[in-house]
């Protein structure tokens, strides 16, 4: 699935719309030092916002971000994602129900 | 019998845990960080010769090695202490320089930080340690004009002024 075709599902904020990268599955993780070591293409769902987050969203080649329990980024986080084409999303629910909505609409 | 080289597949291997800590010499204001597997990082300040080092901060950080899957050749990366991503805040810094040569759009420059930011001792992150992580995080990109491009942290200029943006763990602890 394309990151434009989850967005088109409803039920998430659109940050920015920054590439159209294919999702390959969901990584979970609040950690940067964790985010490091993950492969290219996933779904990074995560509650941080900040710059660090992106950088390293970048090196692993995310499909997109996906910010839980209603995070917003600031503009120079907006801005560091577009230069870098990762799309940015946000959710309201919390990172269990993000994870079953997920499951249910087909993202493996 | 002619050795056919191996088109490694690099994977992260012995990932570490820890604390990326930064301790400052307020005597020669050098900087020098190193990654502590202590259950609580090290603030103690304390005299080395002449430096008078005392605790400037500390991230969580992980630290790993890369083995390649086919032929389990291991890479060791003790010396990197984290990763940073180049901002080109300086066009005088190396790390600019080097990120300039034949650079597009989609090419980003991120620094292999090693322990001694002031590399008075002429150490840094060896070669191979730099080859190998520029080809693992070059494997499978979905973008095919996208390049990430390793360089070691000797190239850098100035660690007091450098806007790099250094992949360690901040806000963990913060409320929300």
């Amino acid at each position: 699935m394309k990151v434009s075709e989850l967005t088109k599902k409803g039920e998430f904020k659109v940050f920015n719309e920054s590439g159209d990268k294919e999702i390959k599955g969901v990584y979970i993780s609040d950690m940067v030092s964790d985010i490091i070591g993950i492969g290219p293409g996933l779904l990074l769902i995560t509650l941080q916002t900040h710059k660090n987050l992106i950088a390293a969203a970048n090196l692993v080649d995310v499909a997109a971000v996906v910010f839980s329990r209603g995070k917003l980024p600031t503009d120079d986080v907006i801005a560091l994602a577009n230069k870098a084409g990762i799309s940015l999303l946000g959710f309201e629910g919390d990172t269990w129900t993000l994870a079953k909505k997920l499951y249910e609409i087909g993202v493996r | 019998m002619t050795k056919i080289a191996c088109k490694h597949k690099w994977v992260m291997t012995n990932i570490r845990s820890g604390y990326l800590v930064v301790e400052g010499c307020f005597h020669c204001g050098n900087k020098i960080s190193f990654f502590s597997m202590e259950p609580a990082p090290p603030i103690d300040e304390y005299r080395e010769g002449d430096h008078f080092w005392s605790h400037v901060g500390n991230f969580q950080a992980s630290r790993f090695d890369l083995k390649c899957e086919k032929c389990s050749r291991a890479v060791p990366l003790h010396e990197v202490t984290a990763m940073m991503l180049c901002m080109r805040c300086n066009p005088e810094c190396g790390v600019f320089k080097t990120g300039s040569e034949g650079r597009d759009r989609k090419t980003w420059v991120y620094v292999a930080l090693c322990a001694n930011t002031s590399h008075v001792a002429g150490k840094c992150v060896s070669g191979e340690g730099i080859l190998v992580l520029n080809q693992y995080y070059n494997r499978g990109l979905q973008d095919p004009s996208k390049k990430i491009v390793v360089v070691p942290c000797e190239l850098r200029k100035s660690v007091d002024t450098c806007q790099g943006i250094v992949l360690a763990d901040v806000g963990l602890t913060d409320l929300y």
